[in-house]
């Protein structure tokens, strides 16, 4: 059996992911008085999808914009991180935007690398502009050492796997040491749980399917804190609802507003209507709006389409390439100067990316509070609020902030962790996993149930009731055969594994609410329902685990106030 | 084909093992050039190349993800 670690790590809050969100939840926590500790998969100063850097911050500043805070929700919805969101959780986030970023420019990631609050990027011609350019490069840096500042104690390389819950309420978490070989099982426990995991990859072939790890967003992000959640009875929303990203091919990387080029055909023409000309003021935003631009013009045959900076001034370019390190893009500057390309002279063809969850996971409220007392979500993997950066960093805040007073008055006193029956559990199951004479590989495992997520409830075909229920039963032989086949050899193995059993337990839920959408919606396309249906306009899709193991699958109205 | 690490340049201070995001060197043997275990689950996010203060560190990307370019303009029309 895998040892249980007899010293369990106790604090009021326990935040899970040291990611943007996580770092800012544990920020506000201490400041609100709490005694904190961050369980992060690796090191805060350098994980998740905000590693090496980020070039925008969505935010609002009343005295630059000179408009009321609605026009900045209209923007919001309409840009690439709008729609599938509440909001009132929006302008909650917009309303105290501007003061996270404050805060951020005096600890010292700049948020004025030209001595003033500069919106360029991700924009309509004529319309407000709402991306705060910074200089995000040492971001991950900066919010450690702001944690540590405040007495909260990193728990680093030590993924939480599960979390506990006692009388309905949250009581804490377990993880896995994986600093040695062998693996062990360490118990948090906590009077508040904020979870921020991130986003999901790893769920659908990237477009090198060979290369798992090939993803625009972290690949570490497997949705640990989504599944935990949904396992301790919280409420996740709009799963069903496909996301993209595109960038360069075949090297996935975000950061597509942060070029500053057209969008265009193999002749040099720019495809969609916003701009002829680049300029760092509004770049081309046709690929947030025409998401399928990139496919469409492959499937048609009058692809490739490319970004196109040829036309782009010296100034500009300039601009762009130090964008592109604020952004943490430095490997992709490093990999165009090692292919020999000159942005003056050729077109980098760009491609949209596999589907992956961000702005789809935890329901939460204003507060960042789920379903389960004491539970919290903030950042990426938030199912009815988005804004990436930007939004795990505000709503990590408020998820602190809340978390700290409602710690106040919960007292875990008597409660014996190391026989509580997820502890158990999870014990067996890993020590079955680490003892198991199998010869398959966790990568098999990853690659099985991406193939079966793209054929039967992905994006390259369509969705239908026989295509997802077939997927639903594939994926259940598929997890049976790897919980006797695996073989795993160590906490690093063991970490990817179960890594893995998250990912499919996602993809049923993704299965089972896809059912559910009896409509075609965006990029959830129904043969069997090919038409929108407006009666299911401004409705959201819940979905959670009852107590005997049923789902519940839930209607509910997006919330305005 | 990430990261490479310079072995006569390497302090062996571990640096890369501990902040990797992937954790794609695996357990770092203290004062050791550090392994890479697990090149197959690089990022290439560089955050090793940056951070290591030797400076002795390279990413390559694997020949599976080329960078897609055609040139529009030749050198005459710059």
């Amino acid at each position: 059996m895998i040892d249980v670690k007899k010293h369990i790590i106790e604090s009021d809050v326990l935040v899970v992911g040291g990611g943007i969100g996580g770092l800012m939840a544990a920020i506000a926590a201490a400041d609100g008085g709490a005694d904190v500790i961050v369980a992060e998969k690796s090191d805060t100063r350098r994980s998740g999808s905000g590693a090496t850097g980020n070039d925008h911050f969505t935010c609002y500043i009343p005295e630059v914009h000179q408009c009321g805070i609605e026009v900045i929700l209209e923007e919001l919805n309409n840009s690439l991180v709008g729609g599938n969101a509440d909001p009132y959780i929006q302008l909650k986030f917009l309303s105290r935007s501007f003061e996270v970023v404050q805060d951020w420019n005096k600890w010292g990631i700049n948020m004025q690398p030209h001595g003033e609050w500069e919106f360029n990027g991700h924009a309509y011609p004529g319309r407000k502009r709402i991306f705060l350019k910074y200089d995000g490069y040492n971001q991950k840096e900066v919010l450690t050492k702001e944690a540590l500042k405040r007495n909260v104690r990193i728990v680093n390389k030590t993924p939480v796997t599960d979390f506990l819950t006692y009388n309905g309420r949250i009581v804490g978490a377990i993880g896995i040491d994986i600093t040695k070989e062998e693996p062990e099982i360490v118990i948090f426990k906590a009077k508040a749980v904020i979870s921020a995991t991130g986003n999901t990859s790893r769920l659908y072939p990237s477009i090198t399917p060979s290369q798992l790890f090939n993803t625009g967003h972290c690949p570490n992000n497997t949705g640990a804190g989504r599944a935990a959640a949904y396992r301790a009875g919280a409420k996740l929303i709009n799963l069903e609802i496909p996301n993209t990203h595109a960038g360069p091919k075949y090297f996935e990387r975000c950061g597509k507003a942060t070029w500053i080029g057209v969008i265009s055909d193999v002749m040099g023409n720019s495809i969609g209507p916003f701009v002829d000309k680049p300029t760092k003021e509004l770049g081309d935003i046709t690929a947030d709006v025409w998401h399928s631009v990139f496919t469409d013009k492959m499937q048609d045959g009058t692809g490739p389409v490319y970004m196109n900076c040829t036309e782009t001034s010296k100034e500009d370019m300039d601009y762009m390439l130090w964008g592109l390190k604020c952004e943490g893009d430095t490997s992709l500057i490093d990999a165009l100067d090692d292919a020999g390309v000159s942005l003056k002279r050729d077109m980098v063809e760009f491609t949209k990316y596999e589907p992956i969850l961000v702005g789809r996971g935890i329901e939460i409220d204003e507060f960042g509070r789920t379903s389960v007392d004491g539970l919290y979500s903030a950042g990426d993997e938030v199912g009815n609020f988005r804004c990436d950066i930007s939004g795990a960093a505000v709503m990590g805040r408020f998820a602190g902030e809340h978390a700290s007073g409602y710690v106040k008055d919960v007292n875990n006193d008597g409660i014996d962790l190391f026989s509580h029956k997820t502890v158990l559990e999870a014990q067996k199951f890993y020590s079955r996993l680490y003892e198991n004479k199998g010869s398959s590989t966790w990568e098999e495992f990853n690659h099985g149930i991406q193939s079966i997520l793209d054929d039967y409830a992905g994006i390259r075909y369509v969705r239908s009731k026989t295509l997802l229920e077939s997927g639903l039963e594939y994926l259940d032989h598929l997890e049976q055969k790897a919980k006797n086949e695996l073989i795993v050899n160590n906490s690093h193995e063991l970490m990817r594994a179960l890594e893995c059993f998250v990912l499919l337990q996602i993809g049923r839920l993704i299965c089972l609410t896809a059912l559910e959408r009896k409509e075609t919606r965006g990029m959830h396309k129904r043969s069997d329902y090919p038409f929108t249906n407006p009666l299911l306009n401004k409705k959201f899709l819940t979905i959670r685990r009852l107590e005997n193991g049923k789902n519940e699958l839930e209607w509910r109205d997006m919330r305005i106030n | 084909m990430p990261p490479i690490i310079d072995k006569d340049k390497c302090k062996k201070c571990g640096l890369c093992a501990q902040i990797c995001g992937l954790d794609v060197y695996g357990p770092y043997e203290k004062d050791t050039v550090p392994i890479v275990r697990y090149p197959s689950e690089c990022w290439h996010c560089n955050a090793c190349v940056l951070d290591c203060p030797a400076k002795a560190i390279k990413l390559k990307l694997p020949l599976s993800m080329p960078i897609l370019y055609r040139r529009l303009k030749g050198e005459d029309n710059d």
